[in-house]
């Protein structure tokens, strides 16, 4: 589309706030690619004359002869951060977006948000959802709305002691608890197993594992118990 | 159809961004140093910005552009690589803001990207032109007084009252360079190795550049890197070091001088040459074979080193491998044999004694002797290598001769050590190269000192007491030769300030709306570099920009107390080229500057060639338009270049 001169001129205003912002954040971005660019160069990446199709930064290639775009695949893109389904911190903002807009009609509908563990309290305060749950919901996959406590039970029984994400109200609704106890009974089989193999154990690096997976069954049972409380 | 790829400007900020992300952190005299290693296991240590930028592995033709372009800046002058990709970064930043602001309108473009590739094209050329039309006035006026000027006479001068303190600033120099490149811990002893070095090269024409073009032509013949002992131990020893063992017994001689020889072909005539047919006891009546053959040659060759001995001569150098004959018969004779010396070596050997090499063995002229006072093999490291001494004589160009003997611990230090100390040698010969001063710009700078000067006019007090020393029609602004100044960014607060001042007193003049911004646009890159210098602290950045513009504010007071004093001097007639006033303010500035020197000092015309590389370098990348991808048979994919005029590749598709 040529653009006539006389017609439209580039008037140049000084651009606004939000544009000063998105503005400065593009640059610090391009700061960041050329500093983490630069390290790969020292390592001994090849810098290739090609650019990324996606996003027009100049490709790496290391000694393997793969390619590697250091903004698509290192640095959080551009874009991805306000998609709701990938981003916890979207998610968190089209929530409060949501409640903002559904507050002034309607103030009894927003404590649905918050699911199936608080219906056993009648809350008179919205308590905000935390963003831990947000993740937990995102890393599944899964949509927004589920009942956050449910992930939680699941995550228990791995040996990677990841605490699960303690709910806001505390009150448990009692179908979680037999769940609860099976997932005890789970650990507490491992622990045993594990103490009878450590005591008849006569490698150094088999008694170190299992030590440890004894410390995981234990931290486990901690975050168990303090589930039920 | 070739793929095609548009270049734009973001392309080009990006690699040269990645280009400074590399060498920034071993960027100022608290860089750090990187270690490259090979798969084979070899290391190399540097701090150097071009041996960096050109380690590294570079397919896309900006960047390799922007490195050749480095290369050849260092080339000439042995520093500045860092902060030329520092500058070329700072400036191309300034030029994207500067263009994406005010497009030009007067054309129609396809889209905002050409307009701004338009501007950003327009701005360079300006830039450039700008430059080398003023740059040099506006340093030798406003830049080059803060420093000093030491000339090379005073530098060798033998006498020591007058030489001590110039020889102090030059050492004072070259320990600044070594800071930045070697570290602090070594960069003293390096420098004092440096000037003796320097010192005890004169030549008896004894023009600076000629000793130390001769210097850098010659380096790899007059250093010997050894390692495996610390750099505490490098030294100079007299005469020169052949890179070569002896090949037969060198036997003690006492009595002197040593006559040698330089032979560039094998001693032993080759008689068949490969193809030939020897008919041998044809129609003769005595039997010959082939053994009566080789014995002729050897009798023949018995002569040629009876020849060389009746002449007196005991060492013969060759170039070439000698045949094992030549070698049995030499040892009998009792005669040294070098073989196998390299092309540099030999020909600092003919410049240093007189004697030219022969490639007739027959045919020796006392011309093509030369003189040693020894001849012996010295031991260095795990190598054994031939030392000699010239014989004194008249009409030898040198004084005294003497080669470099540089330690390191382990190969890659050692190979850092030589590098600096043959940088350093080309930054002196920047330093000392005289500025050329063509007539048309000499008479400009008539039309203009009035002009450039109104500044100092509003400035001062009492217009009719300065005796027109700066407004005088015939002063010339020359930049001396030897300037130095102190380092840590001075030269560029003072530039900028000149720059900043220019365009206040030009800013009534009819330049289009876009002269104007040039020289601010310059002002405002040269502080990206003291910017980094202090990047870790910016405190001491503020502290040293008002200390050097302390300086600046109270120059006027210094020169005019000066000129007070000597006004009855200078009020009648012209003065030399203003070199007296220079000299004056150098005086005065002798308390200033010893504060200073605790920074260190650099030279100034290496900055302004490096001013004036950075802006041609932007210059041909803002006029790049277009990237030709070309297959050809050896590589899978190669690139060109093309500007913004269509050209033909020369390599086409060989599918």
């Amino acid at each position: 589309m040529a653009l006539n001169g006389d017609d439209e001129d580039f008037e140049w205003e000084p651009p606004t706030e939000a544009e000063m912002k998105v503005i400065q954040a593009r640059r610090e971005r391009q700061d960041k690619i050329s500093k983490l660019m630069g390290d790969y160069l020292l390592k001994g990446y090849k810098m290739l004359g090609e650019c990324c199709d996606v996003c027009g930064t100049i490709l790496l290639q290391d000694r393997q002869q793969k390619n590697y775009c250091v903004s698509c695949q290192e640095l959080d893109s551009d874009i991805d951060k306000d998609n709701p389904a990938l981003n916890a911190q979207a998610a968190l903002s089209q929530v409060r977006e949501r409640q903002l807009a559904a507050q002034s009609p309607a103030p009894s509908q927003a404590p649905e948000l918050n699911g199936g563990p608080s219906s056993s309290q009648p809350s008179v305060s919205v308590p905000q959802p935390r963003p831990e749950h947000c993740e937990g919901a995102a890393a599944g996959g899964r949509g927004l709305l589920p009942p956050p406590a449910v992930p939680s039970p699941s995550a228990a029984p791995s040996t990677a002691a990841l605490a699960p994400a303690r709910p806001a109200v505390s009150p448990q609704s009692p179908a979680l608890r037999p769940v609860l106890q099976e997932a005890e009974e789970a650990v507490l089989t491992k622990l045993r197993w594990a103490t009878t193999q450590l005591q008849g154990s006569a490698s150094l690096e088999a008694s170190i594992q299992l030590c440890s997976l004894i410390t995981s069954c234990a931290n486990s049972l901690r975050s168990l118990k303090e589930l039920s409380q | 159809m070739l793929p095609l790829e548009h270049l734009h400007l973001k392309h080009v900020l990006q690699t040269v961004g990645v280009l400074e992300a590399v060498i920034l952190r071993s960027f100022g005299p608290e860089g750090g140093q990187v270690l490259f290693t090979r798969d084979t296991g070899q290391a190399m240590l540097s701090r150097s910005g071009t041996r960096i930028l050109r380690a590294l592995h570079l397919e896309h033709p900006l960047a390799r552009m922007v490195v050749e372009c480095v290369w050849k800046h260092s080339t000439v002058t042995g520093d500045g690589s860092k902060t030329f990709i520092l500058l070329l970064a700072s400036l191309l930043r300034m030029i994207h803001t500067t263009a994406s602001k005010e497009p030009h309108v007067s054309h129609s473009y396809n889209s905002l990207e050409a307009a701004e590739a338009t501007t950003a094209r327009h701005l360079a050329d300006k830039l450039l032109a700008f430059a080398l039309k003023e740059l040099d006035d506006l340093i030798a006026m406003e830049v080059a007084p803060y420093g000093c000027s030491v000339s090379w006479e005073d530098f060798t001068a033998k006498t020591q009252s007058a030489a001590h303190t110039n020889n102090h600033y030059v050492q004072k120099l070259l320990a600044s360079f070594f800071h930045t490149r070697l570290g602090y811990v070594h960069c003293d002893f390096v420098s004092e190795l440096t000037c003796e070095l320097l010192n005890r090269w004169k030549f008896t024409n004894g023009l600076p550049s000629f000793a130390l073009q001769f210097l850098n032509d010659n380096f790899p013949a007059l250093h010997t890197p050894v390692s495996g002992f610390p750099i505490s131990s490098s030294r100079l020893i007299e005469g020169q070091v052949i890179h070569r063992d002896f090949a037969t017994p060198c036997p003690q001689t006492d009595h002197q001088p040593i006559k040698a020889v330089v032979v560039t072909e094998d001693l032993q005539p080759k008689l068949l040459h490969t193809g030939d047919v020897l008919e041998v006891g044809f129609g003769v009546t005595e039997e010959r074979s082939i053994v009566h053959f080789s014995a002729w040659t050897e009798r023949s060759l018995e002569c040629v080193i009876a020849n060389l001995k009746s002449l007196g001569v005991s060492v013969v150098l060759s170039a070439v491998k000698q045949s094992a004959a030549v070698l049995a018969l030499a040892t009998q004779a009792e005669m040294c044999f070098v073989e196998c010396v390299s092309e540099d070596e030999l020909s600092v050997f003919a410049q240093l004694s007189g004697a030219r090499p022969t490639s007739d063995c027959w045919r020796i002229e006392p011309e093509h002797i030369a003189t040693l006072t020894f001849c012996r093999p010295i031991l260095l490291g795990a190598h054994r290598y031939v030392h000699m001494t010239f014989y004194d004589s008249e009409e030898r160009v040198m004084a005294k001769p003497c080669s470099l003997i540089i330690c390191g611990p382990g190969e890659g230090q050692t190979d850092q050590y030589a590098c600096a100390i043959r940088d350093a040698i080309l930054m002196l010969l920047t330093t000392w190269e005289p500025m050329r001063a063509s007539t048309t710009t000499a008479s400009k700078r008539t039309l203009q000192s009035p002009k450039c000067t109104s500044s100092f006019t509003d400035n001062l007090t009492d217009s009719t007491k300065y005796p027109s020393f700066n407004l005088h029609p015939l002063h010339k602004c020359v930049l001396q030769p030897g300037c130095m100044i102190p380092a840590g960014g001075t030269f560029e607060f003072l530039l900028n300030h000149a720059l900043q001042q220019h365009r206040r007193s030009c800013s009534d003049s009819n330049d289009a709306n876009i002269g104007v911004p040039v020289s601010q646009l310059l002002a405002n890159a040269l502080l990206s570099v003291p910017q980094q210098i202090y990047s870790h602290s910016p405190r001491r950045f503020l502290h040293t920009r008002t200390r050097v513009m302390s300086f600046v504010s109270n120059r006027f007071d210094l020169v005019y107390k000066q000129e007070h004093k000597a006004s009855h001097m200078q009020s009648e007639g012209p003065l030399e080229d203003g070199i007296v006033s220079l000299h004056c303010c150098k005086k005065d500035d002798m308390p200033s500057k010893v504060i200073m020197l605790d920074l260190g000092l650099e030279s100034v015309s290496c900055k302004y060639q490096l001013l004036l590389a950075v802006l041609q370098c932007v210059k041909s990348l803002l006029r790049l338009d277009t990237v030709l991808h070309t297959q050809t048979a050896l590589h899978k994919q190669s690139q060109r270049l093309v500007g913004t005029s269509w050209e033909s590749t020369e390599d086409e598709a060989e599918e």
